[in-house]
């Protein structure tokens, strides 16, 4: 039997957008996202649901989308997933609820994100809120961070009745979704509203304050019966090689917190500056690389490139992110790896040596591994150079919390129930794994908080 | 929370102090923490040296250079700011360390001379010299907001001879080291300055403390932009320092990286003086 193709997404046009940061998707209409979901098979075992870290309820949510009831499948989704307009947005789908779709192997897999990112919107036009009664249980939780852990398990204690407060360090709420994903793949909007159902729900967000440094975590310790501690791994990563000094060199969250959390792209009506130069290299190929990229070309850059030590196909970044960069122009230069950075009299950044790598053997997650290949060095002249090579766990917040154990990457050590070696002390998030997505970071919260109650529980 | 301004007066053409209301930083604030500005909705998150705590309030000093701190003057009294984030940064140690002399020659580097005298003359068996100096006597600070009162011994200088000795505090330094046993010295204020004053503390043999002011955005350890080099090794400012043993730090690149947004300055300043022009 031919299977019908997926419902094509609209989308703004690349020659348009890149001169903007608005959405690139243009959303599923309800006509579209109804003939979409019924592409569904409805599986009797749907493998969908056991490739979500939130455990949503696709199968039903997908069923109730094709009989066009969506105000239940809006709740349906809330059940398990605080924020699913955000998650239908950004979650690495292929390798989850669409990688395990049926259709994936016949066809095309149902689009899974974006029919939840349509739900989602359309009860956020239509102003639905999830009611939800809390009935208080006398308990308080102090949650460290508010980014998708922190979120989800806030949500989580708070539906079971605790009295919860989220300690955010930065001015905005959201973590990693305020800071770090572009506009033009997640809307502030969006975020905004997502995450007023907190504030709905009774979880009171304090921004603004850095425990350990504006509260001590000894205060919070006597104060609350359980801790969270969901900080993220905002720390960014450098090559250590020689050149990095030089202006014009960015790591990829000073770029990206520069645009997306203090809007440099609005300059001078937001006071944040950015200079992003003309010729511009990007070190990496996740999705974070792909947002600095894009916003790199947004700003005005003639030329982006992506710089990779292997191809595009081992790449991390999301195949939408990916595709996306490919129609804006960014151009990929893939093994190669960085040695070093030049600049001119000035301490700009003018250039970057080069050495082409080969494939020889495998790691072992079964990617292979890229070795440099003698004398192949080479020079690129750049202006601006981000580099994208990943992130480790923010040590500000760690080096104030005394005794607590960590790993030498600086990850923070937990059991199996998500409990650090401090009793009643709970970690996860990219806190945890060192950085991974939102939803695994969401799914983390929410067996946590689960590990919390029954800590709790247990305790009185 | 409410920052409101409690006090605001003028410290010479340029420079002004404020009192503002910052429970959470006065309570915890140690000399040689910062704490973080955002005087509007989007606006910079701008570090800023603390002269002292007292009470629930904080005191700043500003020097009207950029956008933001522009704007930070037209505030009046009763006026608020909209955030204020802190303490941040990792203090030196507040310790004894005997004979020690904090010099500044900016507006910030007043505020910390002031904050760090303060402390350390509190602690038995420290000697407290506070060097201050200013270009010419028109840009000395009133007398209430100089170092004199914190410190053992105060020096005013003036590099123009106009008031008190005849120098930068690198000439009077050179001169104490020259005839005293000096045991620390700290130092804050202008960064070429800062390299100077490390090479001349390295000749004496004598460690020193500096401020290594440099361009933040967060300033809580997540862009990496105010990397400074200490010993080769890469530290932040905002959140290992922003006071590093002057003899290890990469000046040469702590120089070179403060200027990177300098042509953006000026396009920040023309567009509030247009702003200003529609106003009036």
């Amino acid at each position: 039997m031919a299977i019908a193709k997926r419902v094509p997404m609209r989308e703004q046009d690349p020659k348009i957008r890149i001169t903007n940061f608005d959405s690139v998707p243009l959303g599923y209409s309800a006509e579209e996202a109804v003939k979409e979901a019924k592409r569904c098979i409805q599986c009797k075992v749907p493998s969908c649901e056991t490739g979500c870290p939130v455990r949503m309820d696709i199968k039903n949510i997908i069923k109730l989308i094709a009989d066009e009831k969506f105000e239940e499948a809006f709740f349906l989704s809330k059940k398990d997933n605080a924020v699913p307009a955000i998650t239908g947005r950004v979650c690495p789908q292929e390798d989850q609820c669409e990688g395990v779709c049926v259709l994936n192997k016949t066809g095309e897999p149902i689009n899974i994100g974006k029919l939840f990112a349509f739900v989602a919107d359309w009860a956020r036009e239509k102003d639905f809120v999830e009611q939800i009664n809390v009935k208080e249980n006398g308990k308080k939780v102090a949650i460290v961070g508010c980014g998708p852990a922190g979120i989800t398990c806030a949500v989580d204690l708070r539906k079971l009745g605790y009295g919860v407060t989220i300690f955010e360090a930065l001015h905005m709420a959201g973590g990693v979704l305020q800071y770090g994903i572009p506009p033009f793949r997640l809307p502030r909007d969006v975020v905004d509203y997502e995450l007023s159902f907190l504030k709905k729900i009774g979880v009171d967000i304090q921004l603004n304050q850095i425990v350990g440094q504006n509260i001590g975590f000894d205060e919070l310790q006597k104060e609350y019966d359980g801790i969270y501690i969901a900080t993220g791994a905002g720390a960014p990563r450098f090559l250590g090689c020689e050149g990095e000094k030089l202006k014009g060199v960015y790591s990829a969250n000073e770029f990206l917190i520069r645009v997306n959390l203090m809007k440099a792209y609005k300059f001078p009506d937001c006071d944040t500056p950015i200079i992003c130069g003309d010729n511009v290299g990007v070190i990496g190929c996740g999705n974070v690389a792909m947002d600095a990229a894009r916003c790199a070309k947004r700003l005005g850059a003639k030329k982006v490139y992506i710089l990779y030590r292997r191809t595009r196909e081992c790449a991390p970044a999301r195949n939408e992110e990916i595709h996306h960069a490919e129609e804006e122009g960014i151009l990929f230069r893939e093994m190669i790896a960085p040695c070093k950075m030049f600049g001119n009299e000035d301490g700009w950044v003018t250039g970057i040596q080069m050495i082409k790598t080969e494939f020889k053997g495998c790691d072992k997650n079964g990617r292979p591994t890229p070795v440099y290949i003698k004398d192949s060095e080479f020079i690129m002249e750049l202006d601006t150079v981000i580099n994208a090579l990943g992130t480790s766990p923010n040590r500000l917040f760690l080096s104030n919390v005394k005794g607590l154990e960590t790993h030498s990457w600086g990850g923070i050590k937990t059991d199996e129930n998500f409990m650090t070696n401090i009793p009643g002390v709970f970690a996860g998030g990219d806190a945890l794994t060192g950085g991974s997505t939102v939803i695994e970071a969401m799914g983390n919260g929410r067996n946590a908080a689960e590990a919390i109650d029954e800590f709790v529980n247990r305790k009185t | 929370m409410k920052h409101t301004i409690t006090r605001k007066e003028v410290l010479n053409g340029a420079d002004f102090l404020i009192d503002v209301v910052a429970p959470g930083v006065a309570k915890r604030f140690v000399p040689g923490n910062f704490c973080v500005l955002i005087t509007i909705p989007n606006g910079e998150r701008i570090p800023m040296s603390i002269q002292k705590a007292e009470g629930d309030t904080i005191s700043l000093f500003f020097k009207k250079l950029g956008k933001t701190s522009f704007e930070l003057d037209m505030k009046k009294v009763g006026d608020e700011i909209y955030k204020i984030i802190g303490p941040m940064g990792s203090p030196p140690p507040i310790k004894k360390y005997g004979t020690v002399v904090f010099a500044s020659d900016l507006v910030c580097g007043h505020a910390e001379n002031w904050a760090m005298c303060d402390i350390l003359r509190k602690i038995p068996g420290n000697h407290i010299i506070s060097i201050q100096s200013f270009p010419t006597s028109a840009d000395v600070y009133p007398d209430k907001e100089l170092c004199e009162p914190v410190a053992d011994e105060f020096i005013l200088a003036t590099e123009d001879g106009s008031r008190g000795v005849k120098g930068h505090y690198l000439d009077v330094l050179e001169k104490l080291l020259k005839e005293r046993k000096i045991d620390q010295v700290f130092a804050g204020g202008g960064i070429p300055p800062l390299q100077k004053i490390s090479e001349l503390t390295k000749k004496y043999n004598v460690p020193v403390y500096t401020t290594v002011r440099q361009i933040m955005v967060d300033a809580t350890g997540m862009c990496g932009s105010c990397r400074v080099f200490i010993d080769g090794e890469q530290k932040l400012a905002c959140i290992d320092g922003p006071m590093f043993d002057g003899h290890k730090v990469d000046w040469e690149a702590a120089i070179s990286r403060l200027t990177m947004f300098k042509s953006k300055e000026a396009v920040a300043m023309d567009c509030l003086n247009e702003k200003m022009k529609g106003v009036k």
